[in-house]
């Protein structure tokens, strides 16, 4: 599936914003074939391999802001 | 008298950060709002506290915050800085999410096949520009601390069936992206929102490829007066934020970029025509290669 393997591949590129590490994705959720937003990985949680931070993808956007602002948004109800 | 080195000193980093969010999450909002409804001549658009210059109708009347915030009148200022091609094909939410002081992508000169991250993509106008421009071998990040305008962008985007664009939630200050990444950074009026210039320049440069380019359109102070208001609001409303334009620049350098230029000024005024000592301006830089 093209659309996918071109989704796949721009979340390849992103990095930890922290230490710049390369990130693993794991997807919990990708939008079936035939979707508008075919391939997008919806739900799923990239690992940093060198620092270990995770970030979350929801909705079918990586949260990258740094753990500390993430945390600070959470807390504040966004 | 002394510059302050961000405009910050009376304004916490904070609470700009705050204000900039909210600002950004109610015009997103609201341009979700208007998505659903016809905006006819003489009629109220359904917006809270709608300021449409063109409503008609007397409780109507535009007001600062709602103006700066509401969907057609952004509509109407995207139709001015864009030519007609490259707003062809693109949702209106798009047009009306728009807050940018100019049209980087008109002077990045994107080739096929080229990597873009644009600063600060709201929803998502300028990704789209350059995402047709580069074409399916390029492809273009959008980077946005906003969670309403990634919706919005990501909305529009499964709308035009566009796959070589790919939105983060993520701070300018701290770039989600490897070194020496991406072909060209494009931004739209969004560095001055900042209260951290420094990062934002020094991110930018380290995620572009040798020889890579930086096309931003910006709010600049044009004495180092710097802007008639610095309010956490005038901050969101790309004023207080910002800075003299030498200053600017010279963070530029201090980054590492060469071959710094800069066109077209647009001075911003109030609501009285009051000149607010900034202007719309549109810079163009490099990495060395």
């Amino acid at each position: 599936m093209v659309a996918c393997e071109v989704r796949l591949d721009l979340l390849s590129i992103i990095a930890c914003p922290v230490c710049k590490g390369a990130l693993e994705l794991e997807a919990d959720e990708i939008a079936p074939e035939g979707a508008a937003d075919a391939g997008e990985v919806l739900t799923g949680t990239l690992t940093c391999a060198a620092c270990d931070e995770r970030y979350p993808i929801t909705g079918g956007i990586p949260n990258l802001l740094p753990p500390e602002l993430r945390d600070a948004e959470a807390a504040a109800g966004r | 008298m002394t510059t302050t080195p961000n405009n910050t000193e009376r304004t916490s980093t904070d609470q700009i950060r705050q204000a900039v969010q909210e600002h950004y999450g109610q015009r997103a909002l609201r341009v979700i709002e208007l998505a659903d409804v016809t905006p006819e001549s003489g009629q109220d658009c359904g917006a809270e506290n709608c300021g449409r210059g063109s409503c008609g109708s007397d409780d109507c009347a535009p007001n600062a915050e709602a103006a700066a915030c509401c969907g057609p009148a952004d509509t109407e200022r995207a139709m001015t800085l864009y030519n007609e091609a490259q707003l062809q094909g693109l949702p209106v939410e798009a047009m009306a999410a728009s807050a940018g002081c100019g049209n980087p992508t008109a002077l990045a000169d994107l080739r096929p096949g080229e990597t873009v991250l644009d600063l600060g993509s709201g929803g998502g106008i300028d990704c789209f520009i350059a995402a047709e421009q580069v074409g399916a071998s390029g492809r273009v990040f959008g980077l946005d601390m906003t969670p309403e305008m990634l919706a919005l962008a990501i909305a529009n985007r499964d709308r035009m069936g566009v796959t070589n664009v790919e939105f983060i939630e993520g701070h300018l200050e701290d770039i989600p992206l490897p070194d020496a990444s991406v072909d060209v950074v494009i931004s739209n009026c969004v560095i001055c929102l900042s209260p951290d210039k420094d990062a934002v320049f020094r991110e930018a440069y380290r995620v572009l490829t040798p020889g890579g380019r930086l096309h931003v359109s910006d709010m600049l102070a044009l004495t180092e007066a710097g802007p008639a208001l610095t309010d956490a609001e005038s901050w969101a409303s790309c004023v207080g934020g910002a800075e003299y334009r030498g200053t600017y620049l010279a963070r530029m350098t201090a980054a590492g970029f060469t071959d710094i230029d800069t066109i077209d000024e647009a001075l911003r005024l109030d609501e009285n025509d009051v000149p607010l000592n900034v202007a719309s301006v549109k810079v163009s830089a490099h990495k060395p290669a």
